[in-house]
């Protein structure tokens, strides 16, 4: 961007900028993977800075991380575990995202999904399965419904649900606070804690695990994974699919072409918000976060299953390795007092790593856009 | 190669702009293939081809927004590199260009001064804009919001904008794309006054051969990227320039409307051999009408009309052109008919039948095709596949229960590919991939396959070379020889007057005349566009 | 029964709006929604929909706690809290307008990291913040009912009453200015033009960073008194909303921000007048308000036409 022929800048000015241009141009030429190493291990060495900055050591945390993630008996069946809502909520803001939506307010209906399993649980006095599936559902009608709000904004009212998702969550939080001061809804009977507590879950509303090489896995997990599988399938295969696409890259041809962008796109923010509801389910029942429901119960599932779909760049088949490398961060900050260094270093590790994956595909997008097509016969 | 090259050098002295051996590859493509081109200061210079010739990478190289990979450029003697508009700036190189430079929510003069590094000063710039505009003769109000603006009064402030800062070269960018015959004729006339009276250089690209003969001093040809012919203009003539844009003997007759010949066009209408395809008029008198707009009104945004009482009809078998200057409401009436827009009275009815415009897609589901004027913004999806693209619009053919059944897209596809001579990598390649006329192929090929009652054409061969105007216009009147009732919308008088059996004219979003095609006179065809009563 | 509760209700309100610290709480949280949407119209007036705004606000309300920490300064806080927005702003428009990353994934992920950054440092370091003084400014702050809202308050909150003027001419009268706009209207026109879009896109995005780096020193040093991870809570998209709200004009963002600040101020107001009111709901009162009135005026304004859309010379 700096004009050889311009004379109006001073070279002074200009040096560094040139310096820079000439870097961006060696990075493009390097190999795609290259870039990435590059990215990642950028991201990395900042984060290492930082905690050595503050007096950690960045080898112990590393070494803490993997522990409590993979390497310690029975972590690796927990991380799986916690992958289960990330995936669900990244695979729900995928379907979103496809359809040229962004919705951002999935910690808010990851909360009302946890309150509508924590208010059904507790009460559905049915047979193991079914109290859960109920739950489940309750938990995907009630986030769908608060992401249907969003989508009823966005086509009569033009409010944009980027927007409007992120402040519903704020409600959201609001009013599960409100259902934690009322026992006729979340508040248990016998509270004796100073905060609000929920009413303890009973056994046969969480969810069963099953043993894998030693280590226990909840059943989540596979209910993940259908999720995301049937979702990628959906989004491939069948016409509403093809419809969901061609709205999200092309609005108009889409609707000249008979796509409703209310009835699809509007459809696309319920399911988003349904699965973050889902996942509410998956977290409020696996057990890691503990049995009962509280105010900030969600902590940050929502939010971190939102990273784990823009590190993948909206493919499920990325996701699932990706929503495995947050939970491992997540499980293993568990480790991390024994370092001294606070738990939440895990939080910018995870940001710093999406921020430097976006380098490379944005630039590679830029230049294939930039290509101009051949002559017009 | 048939036009002499000498007599041209020895006419004047040193050149202003002198491009040598200038090169710029896409990929495998060759945009400009070892270009030569000397400017000189007082005279205008034609630089003439079809679309995708490269004249148009050419004039960018020339104004920085392109660095050629080869190649040298002089400017008044030295030698330079031109790697921004600003650069081109200070070299004293200036456009006006065909699209998109001006800021609509912007006033005259703010738009004037755009891209200047002095302080902003209001009433200095108005003046200056006040003081150009008598100059030239231009009648522009420098605090005008742009949005305000006939297309042709834009195209002033794009030369007044391009003048502010008197340069020494200039290059009109097809100018006469969105100017009336009459707005032509007065940009015509300040060219003349900017070279002969200032002594100032021009470059005028075109593919019109009829304003490149009338309008300058001497001709550069180019196609396939190569600079093909040169000429002084007074030894140029229709016939040698067409050869050599075209590459082949050509018939001036059957290929007027591609080259931008409007004399020959209006001429061959009088005549008793009508084009082959054109059916006799009493015959399209007696078929059913397939669409008709009735008193539509459409609003914009701001809540002024874009159609105002606009009424139409087409009948089967007819090719009805809609002829006018652009921003006159055609694109309203296209995104109408591709239920993209919704009327805010009036009606459309198609085969005597009421259509209910706020369904998405209502008119494609009644039969009404659709060519759209800027195919990326509504015609197809960029990052779907070719088959995808193809398969758009009639999912019911390709699924069973909902399921995509891939084999049968790609099998349709293929097909389509075919038939329309649509040239792709494979039916998956993404759609971004494929040049500009094959897009416009896959488009036509959705549309035509849907067998539509109706077909909207709109400004169907903007951008395309000879050939695939060709093509197309072949096309169009076979689908209407097979009964599909064809509007064509079109800004290029030429093709409206070659292609349809009745022309309608558009102004300020209504139809202000209608004449049968033999009827047509290009005096009061040209003073309706310009939205007099005639 | 109603009748009397609809009366106690009205009752109550009339009370509130006729007391002077009404106006005085409203102007204290609005103050940060007017810094912030000041900037975030200075930024989406560029082009970008700068959702970091958030990210940005939290930052500069560490970065000043922690400038104050080490200084007990208030204009060494106030240069750290400017330098803390800067940096988000720095990444946002780096990654955004010269990279070609999408802007909204940015401005997510940055939120994000910022609120894991300040909550891993805070909890490392911990910064101790000294107030900024309450200056009167004689005569005006006599003003019945709105002098002391506007005049007697933390002095952070004066530096509003330049800004404002300050950011209007800047972009309305100004070359840099008009170059922003037209960056932000139709950047093709601008580029052949001879205006570097993308460097004004960025430039504009620092601004707002710095804009933001006022209203999280204003929050922190001249509002709160102390850092805390959760004091920001949604203000910078209300500052957003307030944008929108106003529809792309100044003069509307401001006056949103303000009748946003009367909601985050309500809760408080109420309570100290001795009403009674369901906590939830005067906490939840602003964010409704925010998407009430955008539910009520988002048709209404004209966006910048290319607003959130990326800028890439030749790209269609």
């Amino acid at each position: 961007m700096t004009a050889a022929a311009n004379v109006t800048e001073t070279p002074v000015v200009r040096a560094p900028s040139a310096a820079a241009q000439r870097l961006r141009t060696v990075f493009r030429s390097l190999p795609v993977l290259a870039q990435y190493l590059i990215s990642i291990a950028v991201a990395l060495t900042l984060c290492g800075i930082l905690v050595e900055v503050t007096g950690g050591s960045a080898s112990k945390v590393m070494s803490a991380l993997l522990d409590g993630s993979v390497r310690s008996p029975g972590a690796w069946g927990l991380t799986l575990s916690t992958a289960a809502p990330l995936l669900v909520v990244a695979a729900g803001t995928i379907v979103a995202a496809k359809a040229g939506l962004s919705n951002i307010g999935q910690e808010g209906q990851l909360l009302l999904g946890c309150a509508a399993t924590a208010f059904i649980g507790t009460r559905a006095d049915l047979p193991a399965p079914m109290v859960i599936v109920l739950s489940f559902l309750g938990a995907m009608v009630l986030s769908g419904m608060w992401a249907g709000l969003a989508a009823l904004m966005k086509f009569t009212r033009k409010v944009p649900e980027v927007m409007s998702t992120l402040l519903l969550g704020f409600v959201a939080a609001q009013l599960t606070t409100f259902g934690l001061t009322r026992k006729w809804l979340l508040l248990a009977t016998n509270n004796t804690s100073r905060v609000n507590n929920g009413e303890p879950l009973p056994d046969r509303a969480k969810m069963p695990t099953f043993t894998l090489f030693g280590n226990e896995v909840s059943w989540g997990v596979i209910i993940a994974l259908v999720v995301t599988i049937l979702i990628s399938f959906v989004l491939r295969r069948t016409t509403i699919g093809f419809r969901l696409r061609a709205l999200g890259h092309n609005s108009r041809t889409a609707r000249r072409a008979g796509v409703s962008a209310a009835i699809v796109g509007g459809g696309a923010l319920v399911v988003s918000g349904a699965a973050a509801g889902l996942a509410g389910g998956l977290w409020m029942t696996g057990g890691s976060a503990g049995d009962r429901f509280t105010t900030n119960v969600s902590s940050n599932i929502g939010w971190q299953g939102l990273l784990v779909a823009l590190l993948a760049r909206d493919r499920a088949s990325l996701a699932i390795p990706m929503a495995f490398v947050f939970a491992a961060l997540r499980t293993g900050s568990s480790f991390l007092a024994a370092t001294g260094v606070d738990r939440r270093i895990t939080d910018v590790v995870q940001a710093m790593l999406v921020l430097a994956l976006l380098v490379p595909p944005a630039i590679a997008s830029v230049q294939r856009r930039r290509r101009p097509r051949g002559g017009s016969a | 190669m048939t036009i002499a090259t000498e007599g041209v050098a020895a006419s004047a002295a040193t050149p202003s702009v002198l491009l040598t051996g200038i090169t710029k590859r896409y990929g495998s493509v060759v945009a400009c293939n070892d270009v030569n081109l000397a400017l000189h200061p007082g005279r205008i210079h034609g630089v003439l081809g079809e679309n995708g010739a490269g004249k148009s990478t050419l004039m960018k190289i020339l104004i920085g927004l392109i660095q050629p990979d080869e190649g040298s450029i002089v400017i008044n003697g030295g030698t330079v590199r031109i790697s921004d508009p600003v650069a081109a700036s200070n070299l004293g190189i200036a456009m006006v260009h065909q699209h998109y430079s001006l800021v609509e929510p912007l006033t005259v003069w703010e738009n004037v001064v755009l891209g200047e590094r002095v302080r902003l000063d209001r009433a200095a710039a108005c003046a200056r804009v006040a003081a150009l505009s008598d100059r030239y003769g231009l009648g522009v109000d420098p605090l005008a919001r742009v949005s305000d603006l006939t297309a042709g009064q834009r195209q002033r402030v794009e030369i007044i904008k391009c003048l502010r800062r008197e340069p020494r070269i200039i290059v009109f960018d097809e100018p006469t794309s969105v100017l009336t015959p009459a707005e032509s004729e007065q940009l015509f006339s300040v060219l003349r006054v900017v070279v002969v009276d200032e002594g100032r250089t021009v470059a005028l690209v075109s593919h019109k051969l009829d304003e490149i003969l009338h309008a300058t001093d001497e001709i550069t040809i180019m196609r396939g990227g190569r600079v093909v012919g040169h000429s002084p203009t007074s030894a140029a003539t229709a016939s040698s320039l067409a050869q050599a844009v075209v590459g082949r003997p050509v018939s001036l007759r059957s290929e007027a409307a591609a080259l931008g010949l409007i004399e020959t066009v209006a001429a061959a209408i009088g005549d008793s051999d009508a084009p082959e395809g054109v059916p006799d008029a009493v015959v399209i008198e007696a078929a059913p009408v397939v669409l008709e707009v009735r008193n539509a009104r459409v609003l914009d945004v701001d809540g002024h009309p874009l159609l105002d009482d606009f009424s139409i009809t087409v009948r089967a078998g007819e090719i009805v052109g809609l002829a006018g200057v652009e921003g006159n409401g055609q694109r309203a009436l296209a995104d109408m008919l591709s239920s993209l827009l919704d009327l805010e009275s009036g009606s459309v009815l198609v085969s005597g039948e009421e259509v209910d415009l706020s369904r998405p897609g209502a008119l494609g589901r009644v039969g009404i095709g659709i060519i759209p004027e800027d195919r990326h913004d509504s015609g197809c999806v960029l990052d779907l596949s070719v088959a995808e693209n193809l398969a758009l619009t009639d999912l019911g053919a390709v699924s069973t229960g909902g399921l995509l059944d891939r084999r049968a897209i790609e099998r349709r596809a293929r097909e389509l590919m075919q038939a329309f001579d649509i040239q792709a990598r494979s039916p998956h390649a993404p759609m971004r991939s494929l040049s500009g006329g094959n897009q416009q192929r896959v488009v036509l090929a959705r549309e035509l396959s849907a067998n539509p009652k109706v077909l909207i054409a709109a400004q169907p061969t903007r951008g395309l070379d000879v050939g695939a105007i060709e093509y197309m216009s072949a096309r169009l009147r076979a689908a209407a020889e097979a009964g599909v009732g064809i509007l064509l919308i079109s800004t290029e008088l030429e093709e409206v007057l070659t292609l349809s059996h009745r022309i309608c004219v558009i102004h300020a979003g209504q139809i202000v005349g209608e004449m049968s095609r033999h009827d047509a006179n290009l005096e009061r065809l040209g003073m309706l566009i310009g939205g007099m009563a005639a | 029964m109603s009748a009397f509760a609809v009366l106690g209700f009205g009752g109550s309100i009339f009370d509130v709006l006729s007391s002077k610290s009404t106006y005085s709480s409203t102007m204290r949280f609005a103050a940060t929604l007017v810094f912030a949407a000041t900037g975030e119209w200075i930024a989406e007036r560029a082009g970008t929909m700068n959702i970091s705004l958030e990210g940005m606000i939290l930052t500069a309300a560490f970065t000043s706690a922690l400038g104050s920490d080490l200084t007990g300064n208030v204009w060494i806080a106030l240069l750290f809290g400017i330098a803390g927005g800067f940096l988000i702003a720095l990444i946002q428009g780096v990654m955004s307008h010269r990279f070609g990353a999408n802007q909204f994934v940015v401005g997510l992920t940055l939120n994000v990291l910022a609120v894991g950054i300040t909550a891993f440092l805070a909890a490392e370091i911990d910064p101790v913040v000294t107030r900024a003084g309450i200056i009167r400014v004689p005569l005006l702050s006599r003003i019945p009912l709105i002098g002391e809202a506007l005049f007697a308050q933390a002095w952070l909150l004066y530096l509003l009453y330049p800004l404002i003027p300050l950011a209007w001419w800047a972009v309305y009268r100004t070359r840099w200015g008009l170059d922003l706009r037209c960056a932000g209207e139709n950047p093709q026109a601008a580029d052949v033009s001879g205006i570097d879009v993308n460097k004004r896109r960025r430039q504009a995005v620092y601004v707002c960073g710095m804009c933001s780096g006022l209203a999280g020193t204003y929050l922190t040093i001249g509002q709160v008194g102390s850092f805390g991870a959760d004091g920001v809570s949604g203000r910078g998209f209300i500052a957003l909303a307030a944008v929108i709200f106003g529809g792309w004009v100044l003069k509307g963002a401001v006056g949103g921000a303000v009748v946003f600040g009367f909601f985050l101020a309500f809760g408080s107001v109420f309570q100290a007048l001795g009403y009674d009111a369901n906590p939830q709901v005067l906490g939840a009162l602003p964010y409704v308000m925010a998407i009430t009135t955008m539910i009520l005026f988002a048709r209404r304004g004209r966006q910048p036409a290319s607003l959130g859309r990326p800028f890439v010379r030749g790209l269609t």
